[in-house]
């Protein structure tokens, strides 16, 4: 049954939330209609081409997000979306994003870290991102294959010294040695792209002891 | 009895230092009256294709002060022509352009302020926040003879960065420069920094 | 290898005027069914050989043409466009400081028509605004493109 247009307020802050081009079309319930039984219907527009397109598994859908990953996944493509609000016979207009262009405004995850430790050093071994894919068994494209100049902001915190420093890399492994035996260091990891500021990931933070100095441990049998 | 003919401002000049640029002027005084000044700026892309259009500056159009941060007006490597005229109330001076032309390569680049500290067995760097502009070239080595130079490109950011794992008993030093690629050009090295590092040397 | 004519500056201030300007003038375009630079067409297939001629001819495109063609009354985005226009003209007196360098196949003249001919077929000022519009592909092109050896050594 078509709706009414334009009596229902429009969905607001619509938007792309965008990570390793994992592209999730986000709003926010219309004013004064939060709680409510509202649904509402996404369409999407490729830049270029000539019409709006429906997504079949965002339409009358109740909650405020929809998965636009596959239909958004030419990263060197502009896209437009769109939402409508419905609430019983009555519709909201359409509210639209702007320009998204996911080359540019994706977000770039954190790496994988994964540490080792011995007596006085850590190696530390990094996994690029990997791009969304639409199912699992895919093979993987790392997003150093979409970024060449992707780099890793590298931080060392520590614990006895209380104090943190830093490293830029391009390489996957990196070796800090000389460090002190028997203490916690902690690692943390951030992957950006030079070029337009985009909001930046860090990794979980993990930390990890070097094992206590063998000479004094010998001694002390 | 007002100002008939408010004078236009004179001895305009601009100062630049690290990709920070100042014009300024001689202030015009009427007594017990508060003159205000605007400034206007054209790019050679406006001398050479619409030199009808000045641009107001972003921050002293209009302003109280006999000087203007032009720093975010200046926003490309070209010559940029720069006027100001004073007003008062209904009154206004005709405008007074700087006599040369301003481009920003001729910034003068200081050597940054740095900090040399150690964690342990690693040497690490603190640079000065000069701007996005700036990239910094750190050279350091081993005092020893015949040490190698090694150079490594920092971006200055809130944490130290590390340079080099030292050997307990060594000494090494540290010098570092900008390099503003907007320009294309370097700053002088800063002093050098020595530092010695706890412990016995390692035997040869 | 063969050395290339490649455009050495900081884009990190060009980006930033294009952000400036990017959500005020995209919403003035209104024509999303069509494009001007048509990356797929023109820019994504052009060969190492052909950079420096495509970023000639788009320089030009957009400082003999586009920034021309393009009234702003808004004195934020003036300013933002005034900053593109004198980077654009940066660019250019880079460029041609390796003229010998920079030949101009049939492959590159081709895309640049494309592009020409697109701006053609609209209204002069929908032209322009939408060409400024599109800005972002072209400096993240260029981005990828002119990514040489620093030149500080």
């Amino acid at each position: 049954v078509p709706c009414v247009s334009g009596d229902l307020p429009k969905p607001t802050n619509v938007a792309f939330i965008s990570i390793n081009m994992k592209n999730i079309l986000q709003w926010n319930p219309p004013e004064g209609l939060q709680g409510m039984e509202v649904s509402y219907t996404v369409q999407y527009f490729i830049y270029g081409q000539k019409k709006w397109l429906n997504k079949s598994e965002c339409r009358n859908i109740s909650r405020t997000y929809c998965d636009l990953s596959a239909e958004t996944s030419d990263y060197e493509h502009q896209y437009y979306a769109k939402v409508k609000a419905m609430w019983g016979t009555n519709c909201s207009k359409w509210a639209e994003t702007g320009r998204f262009y996911p080359f540019l405004e994706t977000q770039i995850g954190p790496p994988e870290v994964a540490l080792t430790t011995d007596e006085k050093s850590i190696s530390i071994v990094l996994t690029a991102p990997k791009k969304w894919k639409k199912n699992p068994e895919e093979s993987s494209i790392s997003m150093q294959q979409i970024y060449s100049n992707l780099k890793y902001n590298v931080s060392i915190y520590n614990t006895k010294s209380n104090r943190t420093w830093s490293q830029c890399v391009t390489n996957h492994t990196l070796v800090f040695s000389w460090l002190e035996p028997g203490t916690l260091y902690c690692v943390l990891v951030e992957s950006f792209v030079p070029g337009p500021p985009r909001l930046t990931h860090p990794s979980e933070r993990q930390c990890v002891s070097t094992l206590e100095d063998q000479t004094t441990a010998l001694e002390v049998k | 009895d007002g100002v008939a003919v408010l004078p236009a401002p004179q001895n305009l000049s601009v100062q630049s230092t690290n990709m920070k640029h100042v014009l300024t002027w001689s202030p015009v005084t009427v007594p017990e009256e508060i003159v205000h000044y605007s400034v206007e700026y054209q790019g050679e892309y406006e001398s050479l294709y619409t030199s009808h259009i000045w641009i107001p500056s972003i921050w002293c159009s209009p302003t109280q002060r006999p000087e203007c941060d032009i720093t975010e007006d200046i926003t490309a490597t070209v010559s940029y022509s720069l006027r100001v005229r004073a007003t008062l109330g209904s009154l206004t001076s005709t405008w007074s352009t700087l006599k040369h032309r301003f481009n920003q390569n001729s910034t003068i680049l200081t050597p940054p302020g740095m900090e040399i500290t150690m964690d342990g067995f690693h040497l690490l760097i603190k640079l000065e926040d000069l701007g996005p502009h700036f990239e910094f070239f750190v050279s350091y080595w081993r005092r020893e003879p015949g040490a190698k130079e090694h150079i490594k490109v920092v971006r200055p950011g809130v944490l130290p960065v590390y340079l080099e794992t030292v050997e307990p008993g060594a000494a090494y030093c540290v010098k570092a420069r900008t390099f503003v690629k907007a320009i294309g050009r370097h700053s002088a090295f800063s002093p050098t920094e020595c530092v010695k590092v706890q412990g016995e040397a390692l035997p040869l | 290898g063969l050395r290339r004519c490649l455009i050495s500056m900081n884009l990190h201030r060009v980006e930033e005027s294009f952000r400036g300007i990017k959500t005020a003038i995209q919403a003035k375009d209104t024509f999303q069914n069509v494009t001007i630079l048509s990356p797929s067409e023109t820019l994504h297939g052009i060969k190492p050989l052909d950079v420096c001629c495509v970023t000639k001819n788009l320089l030009a495109f957009y400082v003999d043409r586009v920034f021309k063609d393009h009234q702003e009354l808004n004195p934020q985005i003036m300013r933002k466009i005034s900053s593109l226009a004198n980077s654009f003209l940066y660019m250019q007196k880079t460029l041609q400081q390796c003229q010998n360098l920079c030949h101009c196949r049939q492959e590159a003249t081709n895309a640049t028509r494309i592009i020409h001919d697109n701006y053609d077929q609209l209204e002069v000022r929908s032209a322009a605004v939408k060409s400024l519009g599109e800005l972002d592909v072209f400096l993240a092109w260029i981005d990828k493109h002119h990514r040489g050896t620093s030149a500080a050594s």
